[in-house]
This record gives structure tokens, C-alpha cells and sequence, in this order.
């Protein structure tokens, strides 16, 4: 659990979670709402610099977690670039098509996963899951029963990837060869899904009776005290503020040196 | 819920008198603080019914051990008296009167899944909020519950995924405690656990039972019984066999104890009188209670099966565990113990190439390369084909729909042809009491028979060593000592046993040495100190 840990404490984690996930949710809608270039990758760069300098991980830590981002970067700017539809074209090859709209619109789809990603980072590497499901209930009313029940669910994770291990090496004990293909996929898939599921839904069973003995019901919260108290402090006016400036920023970069000036890049 | 139960009017009349008999010994008491009388239940499907008629009450203050056989239907029955049942798990009953306890908890067998929270105090803090105690009065109801169980911890707020499985279970009784009961039910609370972590769990019960109601269903009992004022045995088909006082119990129903396969104080001795006579009669000598028997004297000119010497297991690049010279003959059984941790699995592991190892390592002369290349990965697989390894969880290595399917696999793996392989399984499967189930799925046999069928899936392809991981772990008496006597045989037939147990008392009764694994080494083999 050691590489979820955070190794300092920044503002965002201060923050009340609700605040942190309505702004970030705002973000977002804001990320995807863009159609202009320039906007988005001034976006992303912004975002990442707050990344970097919020999230309160080490630096080798936040490349590991980029890491699946900078691939979906790559693939997804490749396919739409190389497929993308578009009238002025700089290279063709059989079905390849490079057009001058098709890599803008490419680069753009890769910023904005960039973005996404940056601001997804944000929430996650600075909220812990009990923090946030306290929040909710605290501040949003969310019925205990949803909240505790994604709690028990989150702890049960490990134990199902440590079963994961044992499965493996008891196939690997059982001399199951290692299966080749689409189909020797599947199957393998197969091979692991049903114990595992077996074992875990008995596991859930009884940590739904397990709490339901500790007398708690699920169905409303009223009356109900809590160890944490979600409370909102300056840290959530500071975040916000925070947040508003660097996407105000982003936008009044992307309008005063723009890369490419190009506008919005949908296809008309 | 009670109209879902059908029943025949003359069903009640069958077992009309275990009902009187009950309602005699209940009188004992002032007040029952928990009861349920003529109790029917029975769950979904063609299952015959679980419970007829069944009564049962504890007065305030007594310490209630329900006994009986795998399956008989004691947990359930902690889950009616709680109410649970129906009112969490919706199963039909019907009973003529039902007293819930005003204030109980629950304290259940596995510490794995009995909480929701990832941290001590906020697991602890869950069952106050339930109860909707103020914020500011938390910490200290917490820390006192934790000091009435004997929990120090460094402080509240500590991961219990670091806790050890025994102070889970401590842990499970203080927020048990939270909740104030007047009743405490505990379903096999000790079953998971290793000895250190059973007498710990058992004197924390003691020492918050004063004054509670106890019902306590428990296949291992030589920790609680002085505690307990009464025991009732269930008989396989839910029914009350017999109750009285716990010494009382153990002399008059001695028969029906062993015949139910049942922990009881002279369990052993019956074992050992029984292994004794099996062996006398049906092979004419004696293995257990004469001592060795075949391939233990090793100054025969026998070579050793297993042979190793410097051989490390290493994990992330270090050794974890470290055996300096250490070898198995045919027809040894040699039982492996040492706490948490010490590096029992793991030594399992590396033996059975799953993890890296180094030093010497023979196997019938062979010895075992390591190393990542094809060429040699090839030798190494052939090599172990020699050994044969059981899980602790059956039910993680199964990897085929049906029982025989389960058996053929480890045969067509080693490349026999399939009327050959269908004919072994066959032949296979009957020696291991699992004739007759060949088209089952393998999830749908009883515990005892998922462990024989692990064994048998390991066995059929004839290996010269036997490892296995904790096979006795949670079982109760019956499939305990099905399995050891299943050891036995194997063991007379030639096979070497390495089997990890945390059980004393099996490492002495039956294996013909011990192996001391502590402070990452092999520390000492010996024999066991047990005269047979």
C-alpha cells in the first residue's frame, strides 16, 4: 500500500472532498466542452504543473501513475491522426491518410486525455476513499448503506488480488500450459474469474452480515454521528480559487500565444 | 417469512420428544435471556429440512458450547436466536416462541470479513456511529473496549491489515463489546486461528464474560471448556442429541463424539486406538503405534527422495528462509511448524519451484537447476514432477467442471493417453472415497471431500513427495483426521510427507519428525517427543 501513500501533505489534501470533487467535476466539463487546440493544450500543461506540484507524491511516483496516460496519449492522437478524416493531405498509405485536420485533431484528442488524466490525478492522489465517502454523506446526504458498502468493497480488494497470486501458482502447480491465442485468453480468463468470484462473493456475504450484526442500518442516516466531521474550511476557498486561476490562465494563454491559432478543429 | 414453510402435520409429532426434554433443562435458570422453541427451518431447494421442532433456551449469565458435526446446523442456529435469521438472511422459519435478546453481538469465524473499515479506530467507530454515540465520547469508549479485550496497540489509528490474524479477532470482540450485550454469540471465533492467537482470543472472552449470556459454537475446545456450564451435542441431522454439564457430556456421549467426527478432550487417544486397530487388522503391523515402519531407517543404502543442503528461498532477492541440510526417505512424514511468518510457505514454495531459490536441491538424486533459461526451466519442471503440492484453499487449484475431469487433467498434463488416464482416475478417485461423484462440479462437494479430491488430483500421477500447505486449517475432527490417515496410507505405500501444520499436537501425534523453521532458518529437526 506503501506506493499510495502520500509523502507530503499539500492544500488539496486540506481540502473537503465534496468542494475538491464539484470543482474537479466542473473542470472536466470544461476539458471536454473544449474544442480549441491551443486551449486544451495550455490546459494540459497547466494542469500537469499543478499536478506535480499538489498531489504530494515523489516525482518517480506521479511518472509511474502517467505512465498509462502518456500510452493512451500516443495511441489515441496515432489512430486518429492516421484515420482521421480531413481535406488537405501531407501523406497517404493504403488505408493510412495524414491530412493536415486529421493531426490536429489527433494532438488535440492527445491533449485531452493529458488533461483529463491531470485533473483525475488530482482528485485521486489527494483524497482518501474514507474521507470522501464521509463527505458525501455528511455533506450530500448519500445514504450510509452506499457509502460503508463501497468502503467494505475497497477492502476486500487486496485479499482478491492475493488470490489472484495463489490461483496463479496453483495453475502453474497444476502444470496448466500457457495458453496461446484469442481463445486461450478467454479461457484463461475464465480460469481465474470463477474461483475468484466464488471466493469473493461468500467474502461479501459475510461482511454484510458481519455489519449488519454491528446493528447498522443502511437505509437512512438521520441520527447517525460520525468520527469524522466533514468540515469546510478556508483550504476549500483556496482550492477553488486555485483551480478557477489556472484554468483562467490556460484560457488567457491559449488566446494571448497561441501554438497553432487554429481554432476549433471538429470537422465541418 | 414463517408462511414460505410448508409442513406436514405429523411432522411434528416425530421428534415431540427432544422438544420435552429441552424444556426441562431450560427450567435451570430465572429468566431465559435468549430462547426459540419448536424451531422449523429449512433452506431453499430439495434440501430436507435443517431443524424440526427444535428448542433451545440459555438463562441470563450461562455459558452455552453447542457441539456437533460439520453441517448440523449450529451456526445457523446462533443466527436465529440473534434474529439475524430472517431479518438479515432471508431463509424460512417458524417457531411457536421466540425471546431475541434486548442487546447482543456477534462475533464470526473468519477475521478476514468481519469488518468494513480500514482502520482500527474507524472500524471501532463504525459500531459507534451505528449506535449513535457523540463524537467527543468515541475515542475513549474505543480504548476501553480495546483494554477489555487485551489489545495494546501503539495507537487507534492503525491499519488492521498489519494486525496478526488473532488480534483481528480481538479486535472483532471489542467492537463486539461496543455494542453492550447482554448476549454474546461466537461462531467458531478461535477456528482460523493458530494456537498462540486461540488462547489469546479465548482469555479475552473469559475475562468480559462476568456477566453475559454466552452461546458459543466451537469445533476446537480445549481452550473454553472449564468456562462453559453447559454443552448440548447436535447429531448430523440438527437434532439435540444430548446436554449436561461439559464433564458430564464427554463421558456419557463419548460414542457419539467419536462417531461425529467431534473434538473432545480424548480425541487423540481414540485416534491412535482406532489407527492402531486399522492397521493391525487390514496389514499386520502397526505404523503409528509401533513407531517406524517402512523407508525411515535410512542406513539401508536407501538415497534420500529430497535432499538439500545451503538451500535458500529468496523473496525480492533475499533470503527468506534458510535450511543448511535437511533430507526426506521414502515413507517419511515429517511435519514442518514455526509461527506466522517464520517461512513455512515459503520454504513450501521454493521446494515447488515457485519461488527463486539457491543452494543445492536434489530430488531422487536429480538436482534441481535454477535459473530463468528455457533449457533450464525444462530440467527443473522434469524434475519436480517428482513432487506433488496441495494447497490450503482446494478450491483454488481446481481447473476443470467435473471431479474426474479434475483428476484426468494431471494426467493428460503428464502426457498419459486418454483410456489409460480415464481408467487411472477412476481407480483413482475410488481409493479416495470419491466413487460416485465423478460428474460433479468440484464446488459442489463437502469440505472433507474438495480436500481429498486436492489430494487425489496431486496423487494420481504418482509423486515421491507430498507437500502440503496447512491441510488441517479450520477443518473440524471428522476431516482431520480423514486427511491425516490419508497421510498415513500414502506414507505406508512409500510417498514422503512435508506437511506445514500450526497444530502441535498433529506435528507430535503422527509426523516421524519435526521441522523447526524460526528466525528465517531450518532450526532443528527432531523427532517428536510423543512415545507411540
Amino acid at each position: 500500500m506503501s506506493i499510495w501513500g502520500m509523502d507530503r501533505r499539500t492544500w488539496l489534501h486540506r481540502a473537503n472532498p465534496v468542494i475538491k470533487l464539484a470543482v474537479l467535476l466542473l473542470l472536466f466539463t470544461m476539458t471536454v466542452l473544449t474544442h480549441d487546440i491551443d486551449f486544451v493544450i495550455y490546459q494540459a500543461v497547466i494542469f500537469t504543473i499543478c499536478l506535480v506540484l499538489l498531489c504530494g507524491l515523489k516525482m518517480w511516483k506521479i511518472l509511474l501513475f502517467a505512465l498509462p496516460f502518456l500510452i493512451a496519449f500516443v495511441s489515441s492522437s496515432s489512430t486518429m491522426m492516421l484515420f482521421g478524416r480531413g481535406e488537405t493531405i501531407w501523406w497517404e498509405w493504403g488505408l493510412l491518410r495524414v491530412s493536415e485536420e486529421s493531426f490536429y485533431r489527433g494532438l488535440h484528442l492527445g491533449f485531452k486525455g493529458i488533461a483529463f488524466a491531470a485533473e483525475g490525478l488530482l482528485f485521486v492522489t489527494t483524497t482518501s476513499s474514507v474521507d470522501l465517502f464521509y463527505g458525501l454523506m455528511q455533506k450530500l446526504k448519500l445514504a450510509p448503506k452506499f457509502a460503508y458498502s463501497f468502503m467494505a468493497s475497497i477492502r476486500l480488494l487486496p485479499m482478491v488480488w492475493e488470490e489472484f497470486l495463489i490461483r496463479r501458482q496453483a495453475l502453474q502447480v497444476r502444470g496448466c500450459p500457457p495458453l496461446r491465442g484469442v481463445r486461450g485468453m478467454i479461457k484463461r480468463v475464465g480460469m481465474y474469474a470463477v474461483p475468484l468470484l466464488a471466493q469473493s462473493i461468500r467474502r461479501a456475504h459475510r461482511v454484510a452480515a458481519a455489519m449488519e450484526a454491528e446493528q447498522f442500518n443502511g437505509e437512512h442516516g438521520r441520527g447517525r454521528t460520525y468520527y469524522y466531521e466533514s468540515r469546510y474550511s478556508v483550504y476549500d476557498l483556496l482550492i477553488v480559487i486555485l483551480l478557477t486561476l489556472a484554468a483562467a490562465a490556460a484560457y488567457m494563454c491559449a488566446s494571448w500565444y497561441p501554438w497553432f491559432g487554429i481554432g476549433d478543429v471538429r470537422f465541418d | 417469512m414463517a408462511d414460505l414453510l410448508l409442513l406436514q402435520a405429523d411432522d411434528a409429532e416425530e421428534l415431540a420428544g427432544a422438544g420435552e426434554a429441552d424444556s426441562e433443562a431450560g427450567q435451570s435458570g430465572p429468566r431465559p435471556s435468549v430462547s426459540v422453541q419448536d424451531l422449523r427451518l429449512k433452506f431453499p431447494g430439495d434440501t430436507p429440512m435443517l431443524f424440526r421442532d427444535l428448542s433451545f433456551q440459555a438463562s441470563a449469565g450461562e455459558k452455552v458450547l453447542l457441539l456437533g458435526p460439520s453441517g448440523c446446523g449450529k451456526s445457523t442456529l446462533l443466527q436465529v436466536l440473534s434474529g439475524m435469521i430472517p431479518r438479515v438472511i432471508e431463509i424460512p422459519m417458524k417457531c411457536s416462541e421466540q425471546i431475541i435478546p434486548a442487546s447482543w453481538a456477534y462475533v464470526f469465524q473468519d477475521p478476514d470479513t468481519q469488518f468494513c473499515m480500514p482502520f482500527v479506530d474507524e472500524e471501532l467507530a463504525f459500531v459507534l456511529e451505528n449506535l449513535q454515540v457523540a463524537r467527543d465520547d468515541m475515542a475513549g469508549r474505543m480504548k476501553d473496549a480495546l483494554d477489555a479485550v487485551g489489545l495494546q496497540l501503539p495507537e487507534l489509528h492503525t491499519p488492521i491489515s498489519s494486525l496478526s490474524q488473532g488480534m483481528k479477532q480481538r479486535l472483532a470482540l471489542a467492537s463486539a463489546l461496543l455494542l453492550e450485550p447482554e448476549v454474546l454469540f461466537l461462531d467458531e471465533p478461535s477456528a482460523l486461528l493458530d494456537p498462540e492467537g486461540r488462547k489469546q482470543i479465548w482469555e479475552a472472552v473469559r475475562s468480559v464474560s462476568a456477566d453475559r449470556t454466552l452461546v458459543i459454537v466451537e469445533h476446537r475446545i480445549e481452550e473454553i471448556l472449564h468456562d462453559v456450564n453447559r454443552v448440548i451435542l447436535f447429531g448430523p441431522d440438527g437434532e439435540i442429541v444430548g446436554e449436561g454439564r461439559p464433564e458430564e457430556v464427554f463421558i456419557k456421549y463419548r460414542k457419539e463424539l467419536q462417531q461425529y467426527g467431534i473434538w473432545h478432550p480424548g480425541v487423540w487417544e481414540d485416534y491412535r486406538a482406532a489407527a492402531s486397530e486399522r492397521s493391525a487388522v487390514s496389514r499386520g503391523f502397526s505404523s503409528v503405534s509401533e513407531g517406524p515402519a517402512v523407508g525411515v531407517n535410512p542406513g539401508a543404502g536407501e538415497s534420500p527422495v529430497l535432499a538439500l543442503s545451503q538451500f535458500q528461498v529468496l523473496r525480492k532477492q533475499r533470503p527468506v528462509v534458510t535450511v543448511e541440510e535437511a533430507s526426506l526417505y521414502p515413507g517419511d512424514f515429517t511435519a514442518v511448524i514455526g509461527h506466522n511468518g517464520a517461512g513455512k510457505s515459503s520454504l513450501l514454495l521454493g521446494l515447488m519451484g515457485l519461488l527463486p531459490c539457491t543452494g543445492d536441491y536434489r530430488l531422487g538424486g536429480e538436482p534441481v537447476v535454477f535459473g530463468k533459461k528455457r533449457r533450464e526451466r525444462k530440467m527443473r519442471e522434469h524434475a519436480l514432477r517428482r513432487i506433488g503440492f496441495v494447497f490450503q484453499n482446494p478450491e483454488l487449484q481446481f481447473v476443470s467442471e467435473t471431479v474426474l475431469d479434475e483428476v484426468l487433467y494431471s494426467l493428460v498434463v503428464d502426457g498419459r493417453s486418454q483410456e489409460e488416464a480415464i481408467q487411472e482416475a477412476h481407480e483413482c478417485l475410488a481409493h479416495f472415497g470419491l466413487s460416485g461423484m465423478e460428474g460433479r462440479h468440484p464446488y459442489q462437494l463437502s469440505m472433507g471431500q474438495k480436500r481429498r479430491l486436492s489430494v487425489a488430483t496431486a496423487m494420481v500421477r504418482k509423486p515421491e513427495v507430498l507437500l502440503l500447505d496447512e491441510p488441517t486449517f479450520g477443518q473440524d475432527a471428522r476431516n482431520t483426521f480423514g486427511i491425516l490417515e490419508l497421510c498415513q496410507e500414502l506414507v505406508q505405500a512409500g510417498t514422503a510427507i512435508l506437511m506445514v501444520t500450526h497444530e502441535m499436537d498433529i506435528a507430535q501425534q503422527v509426523a516421524r519428525e519435526i521441522w523447526e523453521i524460526g528466525e528465517g532458518r531450518l532450526l532443528s529437526r527432531r523427532k517428536p517427543e510423543v512415545d507411540r
